[in-house]
């Protein structure tokens, strides 16, 4: 007994790790199932863990919701400012980069006219729709007279009239006004092309045996001496031969869209003193 | 005239000229394009006197033919004889009315159409002109009657240009 009673604490000690360590070792090859205290304990406790969680996640939603995200109102207006922003820029790459599309084939035009030309940009159009004129942001003292060609990147835009110190108006090739003369290419056929409408023009003076036919290239003939020789003028679109007369009539649509011209050369060659 | 109606005047023609030279074309089809400056004639002509509007008249449609076309003094003409002709007939009108000036408007731009067409026949060469003028003339009137009434529903539309 006096034995026991000294080592009281030390056996019980060593037999509760034995039997944790052969309730261990008993459990090691049901590890994956669960045990009756397993089931117990944990079926007991499922009631409580339900709306402890449910709540728990709710402090976590308040806190992720709402305390954190207190800067979120600021970043989200300065991500959208800098959407905008990069928008803008966006924007203005691809108008630089179409502008210079634009100028890469103005300057393919200007090193194909064997002349000296002065590049001017359109600024303003006829106030009424009876006439076809444009006004350019060139005049006299860049050295333009009137009388003087004007082209573009596609071909025949008109001729310089009423030239001011700074700008000038551009007599375009479709309005009443206007007449070049040209030639088809394809044939050699000859006329004077007059302007019709908006985005029209007709072939005037092609006799009814001259060889025109629908999408024939019209060009300057360089007659007259205000166009050079070759220029673009446009493509036959109808041609159309009466009975009697002497003349066919030939409808021809501009080479170049007059209604969105931006950028245009003026051919110094030329021109009324 | 007083000062400040001449420069107020001459602010909205400028502006008005700008208008229609570089906006408006951006945004609409030539013949939708208002005439600004034959509006502000008809609203002078039914406004101010003889003396003043005559003159006025005249520079609106010079003004006119400088930013169009090829020939100056062709609206400075038919804005004349329009602007006489109605100023010949105002006094026994109510001229403060609004449908008056849409109603006026519209009979300038046929009147201006008409002399325009007469002038250029008998003058200039330009053949084929008058199929596009007649083609034009429907929505120019329809046009510059809708600035007509949305001018008139300005403040300040039924103030007199001058005070006697």
């Amino acid at each position: 007994m006096e034995f026991l009673k000294k080592y009281l604490y030390p056996i019980v000690i060593g037999i509760a790790i034995i039997a944790a360590l052969l309730v261990f070792s008993l459990n090691v090859p049901r590890s994956r199932e669960a045990n009756l205290v397993e089931r117990s304990v944990l079926g007991a406790l499922s009631p409580l863990l339900r709306p402890v969680s449910w709540a728990g996640g709710f402090a976590e939603d308040v806190w992720d919701s709402y305390i954190r995200l207190v800067d979120t109102r600021r970043e989200n207006l300065r991500l959208r400012e800098d959407i905008r922003s990069l928008n803008q820029r966006l924007r203005e790459g691809n108008e630089t980069f179409l502008a210079n599309q634009r100028l890469e084939r103005l300057l393919d035009m200007k090193k194909s006219v064997k002349a000296p030309t002065i590049s001017a940009t359109v600024i303003g159009e006829d106030v009424t729709s009876w006439f076809r004129t444009l006004v350019i942001n060139r005049g006299s003292a860049d050295g333009i007279r009137e009388g003087m060609a004007v082209v573009s990147a596609d071909g025949v835009v008109g001729q310089t009239v009423k030239v001011t110190a700074s700008t000038s108006r551009v007599l375009l090739l479709t309005d009443h006004a206007s007449g070049i003369s040209a030639t088809i290419q394809r044939s050699r056929a000859r006329g004077v092309v007059k302007g019709k409408s908006e985005m029209l023009c007709t072939l005037e003076f092609a006799t009814r045996e001259e060889d025109v036919k629908v999408g024939d290239t019209v060009i300057t003939s360089g007659i007259g001496g205000l166009f050079m020789k070759g220029l673009p003028i446009g493509e036959v679109t109808m041609v159309k031969r009466g009975e009697y007369g002497i003349f066919q009539s030939v409808s021809i649509r501009p080479a170049v869209n007059l209604p969105h011209l931006e950028e245009v050369l003026v051919v110094q060659r030329g021109g009324y003193e | 005239m007083s000062r400040r109606a001449s420069l107020l005047l001459l602010c909205i023609v400028v502006i008005s000229i700008v208008i229609q030279v570089a906006l408006i074309p951006v945004f609409v089809r030539p013949s939708f394009k208002p005439d600004l400056l034959l509006v502000i004639m008809v609203f002078i002509t039914l406004r101010g006197s003889l003396q003043v509007g005559a003159p006025i008249a005249w520079l609106l449609g010079l003004l006119d033919d400088v930013c169009s076309g090829l020939y100056l003094g062709l609206n400075a003409a038919t804005f004349l004889i329009s602007f006489i002709v109605i100023r010949s007939v105002s006094d026994r009108l109510y001229a403060d009315s609004a449908m008056l000036f849409v109603l006026t408007v519209a009979g300038v731009t046929l009147a201006e159409f008409t002399l325009n067409l007469l002038l250029m026949v008998m003058f200039t060469s330009s053949p084929g002109l008058a199929y596009s003028m007649f083609s034009d003339i429907f929505p120019r009137l329809l046009v510059n009657a809708f600035i007509a009434s949305v001018v008139s529903l300005f403040p300040g539309f039924d103030c007199q240009l001058e005070t006697s």
